[in-house]
């Protein structure tokens, strides 16, 4: 770390991961503000531990490890408050107010509709269940990395990923508007 | 033949639902968030490294209002009397907009195992815990500044006073924050 602050450093080492952990952050809260507090809780952590993460040579898969635990205790100290409330919905649908349509209004809408149902659909998914999917199947990331990140075995992300998949397909299904 | 059909309409409906998820959206960051959260990290990390705070998960955006209370010593044995009027802080708040207000509670003691409780007023709600008049958590101080980001919504324009209860040891206060909607 000679010859810059250790600020510049820092930022060296973490910003080229910024888009991916902000996703990552935004798919596990499923809201922008808590997925802003969520990315900067994780850099202060990580700025704390800097002298750990100058001597990685991947610190993007450490940095989304670090992000995955924090909302894991997060949830737990949370679960622990809800005791107190009542339960609600999960994720706010905020995502899709940044829905891109095409130039075709009526598709679009159509297009809408059904996102709408799935953001539904995603909403009565455990948390494990959810976020499988969305990491899968939205964000791409390969089974490998999602055991890594989550620390659980490839087979049991296969087999989450099966039952989640199949949990939406069901209840998609059962909502007779949707196919 | 029956099979058949069923499988093929199984199949894509599984294509379809996989075409939604990849194209199912998410919100960008804020403008500058990114520049913004790096400077309060370095800022905000070292600072916790010399007081490292364990009250509230995230860490929320300080870019709000902040009400400091102080603890001290007298936490443990002041009688729990209201404030007069002109010591209250207050903020202002718009109908119907969120408003981030950051409660300081500045401790002299490291507290484990404290009972917070929020109580609002009728027509203010906290994000998140909708209609919830009251809501308690377990928490821990450490010794000097603990935040709690909490996100206040008007939901009508009546105001009133916002309690913060802080429990350890069968003794506690109570600190009050006046709202005032517009």
């Amino acid at each position: 770390m000679s010859g810059e602050t250790h600020e510049a450093t820092f930022e060296k080492l973490v910003r080229p991961h910024f888009d991916r952990l902000y996703r990552l952050a935004f798919r596990l809260t499923g809201r922008k503000a808590e997925a802003e507090d969520l990315f900067q809780e994780l850099l202060i952590r990580a700025f704390g531990k800097l002298d750990e993460l100058v001597s990685i040579s991947e610190p993007g898969p450490w940095l989304s490890r670090v992000m995955y635990n924090l909302f894991i205790d997060e949830q737990r100290r949370f679960a622990r408050r809800r005791m107190h409330v009542v339960d609600e919905g999960f994720l706010s649908g905020e995502g899709l107010a940044g829905f891109a349509g095409d130039e075709d209004p009526e598709r679009d809408q159509h297009r809408l509709e059904k996102l709408q149902q799935l953001d539904a659909a995603l909403r009565q998914l455990s948390d494990e269940h959810r976020i499988i999917v969305l990491l899968h199947d939205t964000e791409g990331y390969k089974l490998s990395e999602i055991h890594e990140l989550m620390n659980i075995p490839v087979g049991t992300v296969k087999s989450r990923l099966h039952r989640a998949r199949a949990r939406l397909r069901e209840i998609l299904s059962e909502n007779g508007t949707f196919f | 033949m029956h099979t058949q059909d069923t499988d093929a309409r199984s199949d894509s409906r599984d294509q379809e639902i996989l075409a939604l998820l990849k194209d199912y959206p998410m919100a960008d960051a804020s403008t500058g968030f990114y520049d913004q959260a790096l400077a309060r990290a370095t800022h905000e990390g070292t600072r916790r490294q010399r007081n490292r705070w364990i009250m509230t998960g995230f860490g929320s955006a300080l870019a709000a209002g902040v009400v400091l209370w102080l603890l001290g010593g007298f936490f443990l044995t002041a009688p729990d009397l209201p404030a007069p009027d002109k010591s209250i802080p207050g903020i202002a708040m718009t109908l119907e907009e969120p408003h981030t207000v950051n409660l300081v509670f500045a401790s002299a003691n490291a507290l484990d195992d404290a009972t917070l409780t929020v109580t609002l007023p009728d027509g203010v709600e906290l994000a998140g815990f909708p209609g919830q008049r009251e809501i308690s958590w377990q928490t821990s101080l450490v010794e000097g500044r603990n935040y709690l980001p909490l996100e206040l919504i008007a939901l009508t324009p009546t105001g009133g006073e916002v309690l913060a209860r802080l429990e350890h040891d069968n003794r506690g206060r109570t600190f009050r924050l006046r709202v005032i909607v517009s």
